[in-house]
């Protein structure tokens, strides 16, 4: 069985950040998708570092990625074992396991989906989280069809309705809070277009069959729309290390740790457990 | 026109099974479904419990049905490949008034064969169940009931089929039916067609169907129930709970699913938007299920959906407790009103429709029907089944490649045969991907 110092798993800020941290030793970092980068690929709009898109600030992290660092992409891990065994899976080289001293969880998180919330009404098409739909647009070329609700006003959720307003799109943003959510820098859009932002309200039923015709809200608000947004919260990816969350061999980092607002401080994290990491191997030798 | 000795109206569970047992003769048979692919109706959204068959009035046919259609489970989920569960039920209350009730069932279950029941004191099914509320008074175990997935089982029955030489027509729907002097002419969105037999199996729409010729003597009328999905990660009870209704709530169940995932199933309510849930609904089925499971996480839910079920009443207004196969002229038959255990008794039903349309079509026995369906399998050599598109439930590329293959034309038919899409995303981080793939085989976004 190949055998590694370090497993860093995923290979958007945080993993980059711990693979350059983790000197010296042998590492193998590994990521479904088909680029390094993560979320930050699907970010064209400005805000990373010194007013650089997601896309530009991956392709600065990833000019003096280590070139020692071995690199397995469109893998993705499918189990993790307490004897520090892990079960890859990837087209190019198939079912794959390895061994491992040190294990980076850098995983990143997931969106809320519509389901997990009690929302009634049918199940109709026109639903999407609000990253889903970010991929859609900057990765795929999708536009959707308008007017739009998003369901979350926080940063996600600003930033995704700035993009459709841009587009042209009627936007309507719905918060349970009694204020915007989201970063000053990202509410800005709402004095910048004319987005309808909805607070101390939630959405609690949705309308139409096959496709979404409109949501109400709480206090009965009925709005149409095409296209229904949930940016209601993100959510660690830490399935993959289920019930070991107490061994020293695992360093969890970036939004699988917890969801930050901004890259610096996970490209921080992700550097403090590339270190820690290295300083455990040291120790155990 | 086409002609066929049997046609089947409706591509769920039932009708599935049905075609499947119609090949067991050598009967010719079409499969006629209004939708683009089977399984979309009541089969999509029910409570996936194999019953174990002490509800029922002893004698009656569903009771007889389900004890054998519980029994038949294993070797016919072995014979379609599909997972089946054999986790036992507890039926619990927390009223003692209540268990006289519990008595009946347990008396019922003795009168129809039911293996192995038996009758729990509150300390032994909360020590069987700890997540259970304290204070339970009485509980019935029934080590045979079990869970399967409904959907799975009829996709399965259908493949089988079709692999038997049933015919099918999607996107067909009945809209009139003629008599003629040797069967019956079907007059549909597409061609008409020509057939003996004509068994309808439309679900919901049964009543209207037979209405099309003959007079009705059942008329169905639809409730709703609704549903809860948890991640599979939720710590949950290992049987199936049925909480009957008592002071603690009006009796929920908690199904721990063949994938992982615990169901919770809410009271019937009245139907509004047919398969839509409601805000209170919802809300009550939280509250019953905090109280029931209080130590359920119930920050784990994936989904909720609603159900519909079609009850059947006679003219007269008086309900229809037992299934009735409607027989209203020679060689046409109709299932209306078959709601629970129908998927219990899917493979039943079909089996004894099958054997009365042989009867009446004098049809010899097919002695090349093989009743064996492939699953789809992960295989590990070939890199595409190594490619993981659903993250979540850890679908590879190669199965939805043969889901597509196998008919599947949207991401939810896919969906329905390998399961991908059902995890804790719901589909955001896959849908794009498999949309792709079947844009790329012939069958783009509508
Ligand atoms: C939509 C959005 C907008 C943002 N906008 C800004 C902004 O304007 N300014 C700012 O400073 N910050 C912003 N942030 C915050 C910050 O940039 C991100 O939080 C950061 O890039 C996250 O990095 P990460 O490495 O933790 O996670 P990710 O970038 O999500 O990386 C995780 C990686 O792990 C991989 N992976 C997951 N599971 C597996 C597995 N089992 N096997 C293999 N690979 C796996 C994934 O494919 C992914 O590539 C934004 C965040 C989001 C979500
Ligand atoms: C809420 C609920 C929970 C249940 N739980 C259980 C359980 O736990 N265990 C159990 O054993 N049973 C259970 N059942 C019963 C079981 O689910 C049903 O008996 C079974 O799914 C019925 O399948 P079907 O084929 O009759 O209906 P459907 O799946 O609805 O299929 C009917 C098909 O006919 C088609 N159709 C209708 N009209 C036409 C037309 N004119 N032309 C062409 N096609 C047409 C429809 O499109 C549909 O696909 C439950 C039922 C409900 C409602």
């Amino acid at each position: 069985m190949e055998q590694y110092d370090i497993l860093i798993i995923g290979g958007g800020a945080a993993g980059i950040s711990a693979a350059k941290a983790a000197k010296g030793a042998q590492v193998l970092l590994v990521d479904r998708k088909n680029a390094l980068g993560g979320v930050l690929l699907q970010c064209t709009h400005q805000g990373f570092g010194k007013n650089k898109s997601g896309i530009e600030y991956a392709a600065d992290l990833i000019k003096d990625f280590p070139q020692e660092v071995s690199l397995t992409l469109n893998t993705t891990v499918l189990s993790i074992s307490k004897d520090r065994t892990a079960l890859l899976s990837g087209k190019e080289f198939g079912l794959r396991e390895i061994r491992f001293s040190q294990l980076i969880l850098a995983t990143g998180c997931r969106e809320i989906p519509m389901g997990a919330l009690p929302i009634a009404g049918t199940r109709p098409k026109g639903v999407y989280t609000a990253g889903q739909m970010q991929a859609m647009m900057n990765l795929h070329g999708h536009t959707p069809e308008g007017p739009v609700v998003i369901l979350g006003s926080g940063d996600l959720g600003l930033i995704m309705a700035k993009q459709l307003a841009q587009a042209g799109l009627a936007v309507t943003l719905v918060e349970k809070k009694d204020h915007c959510g989201g970063m000053i820098k990202n509410q800005r859009c709402l004095k910048e277009f004319p987005i309808r932002l909805i607070c101390g309200d939630t959405i609690t039923e949705v309308h139409g069959y096959p496709q979404i015709s409109g949501c109400t809200t709480a206090k009965g608000i009925t709005i149409p729309c095409s296209t229904l947004l949930i940016a209601a919260g993100l959510v660690p990816e830490r399935e993959l290390i289920f019930g070991m969350e107490k061994y020293d061999w695992l360093h969890i980092c970036g939004n699988c740790n917890t969801v930050h607002p901004m890259v610096e401080a996970v490209i921080n994290e992700g550097k403090l457990s590339g270190v820690a990491a290295c300083n455990n191997l040291r120790g155990s030798l | 026109m086409k002609r066929f000795d049997a046609v089947v109206i409706g591509g769920g569970i039932l009708g599935c099974f049905v075609a499947r047992n119609l090949r067991r003769w050598n009967i010719s048979t079409l499969l006629v479904e209004k939708e683009g692919d089977v399984c979309t109706g009541i089969t999509r959204a029910n409570s996936a419990i194999v019953y174990a068959g002490y509800d029922n009035k002893p004698g009656s046919s569903k009771a007889e049905m389900t004890v054998r259609g519980n029994a038949n489970m294993d070797s016919l989920c072995e014979e379609l490949e599909v997972p089946f569960s054999r986790c036992g039920s507890l039926l619990v209350t927390y009223d003692v008034s209540s268990v006289p009730k519990l008595e009946r069932k347990l008396e019922n279950g003795r009168q129809n064969g039911v293996a192995g029941m038996r009758m729990l004191t509150g300390e032994e099914a909360e020590a069987m169940e700890p997540m259970l509320k304290k204070g339970i008074a009485a509980a019935v175990y029934a080590p045979s009931t079990g869970t399967v997935n409904p959907w799975q089982l009829g996709i399965a029955a259908y493949e089988n089929a079709v692999q038997n030489g049933a015919q099918v027509s999607l996107n067909t729907s009945v809209n009139g039916i003629r008599r003629e002097d040797s069967g019956y002419i079907l007059l549909t969105s597409g061609e008409s067609i020509a057939c003996k037999v004509v068994i309808n199996c439309a679900g919901l729409y049964a009543d209207q169907l037979q209405q099309l010729l003959f007079p009705p003597s059942t008329r169905l009328k639809l409730d709703g129930a609704e549903y809860l999905v948890l991640d599979p990660l939720a710590r949950k009870p290992e049987h199936i709970i049925f909480h009957q209704a008592d002071s603690c709530g009006k009796g929920i169940t908690a199904i721990p699913c063949v994938e992982g995932n615990l169901l919770i199933s809410g009271v019937r309510k009245d139907l509004t938007v047919p398969f839509a849930t409601t805000a209170e609904g919802l809300e009550e089925l939280y509250a019953d299920t905090h109280r029931l499971l209080p130590e359920l996480d119930t920050s784990m839910v994936i989904r909720s959906f609603g159900a519909v079920r079609p009850n059947p009443y006679r003219e007269s207004g008086e309900s229809i407790p037992d299934f009735c196969v409607e027989n209203p002229a020679p060689g046409f038959y109709s299932l209306i009103g078959i709601k629970t255990p129908g998927l219990t008794c899917s493979n039943e039903l079909g089996l004894a429709l099958g054997e009365k349309a042989a009867a009446f079509l004098q049809a010899e026995k097919n002695i090349c029907f093989n009743p064996h369906r492939k699953a789809i399998e992960k295989k590990k050599e070939d890199p595409d089944y190594c490619q993981i598109l659903c993250q979540c439930e850890r679908i590879t590329k190669g199965e939805i490649m043969e889901a597509i293959r196998r008919g599947a034309t949207t991401v939810d038919g896919v969906k329905r045969r390998v399961g991908s899409g059902m995890g804790r995303c719901q589909g955001s981080r896959c849908t794009w991907e498999i949309e792709k793939l079947l844009e790329e085989n012939g069958h783009g976004a509508i």
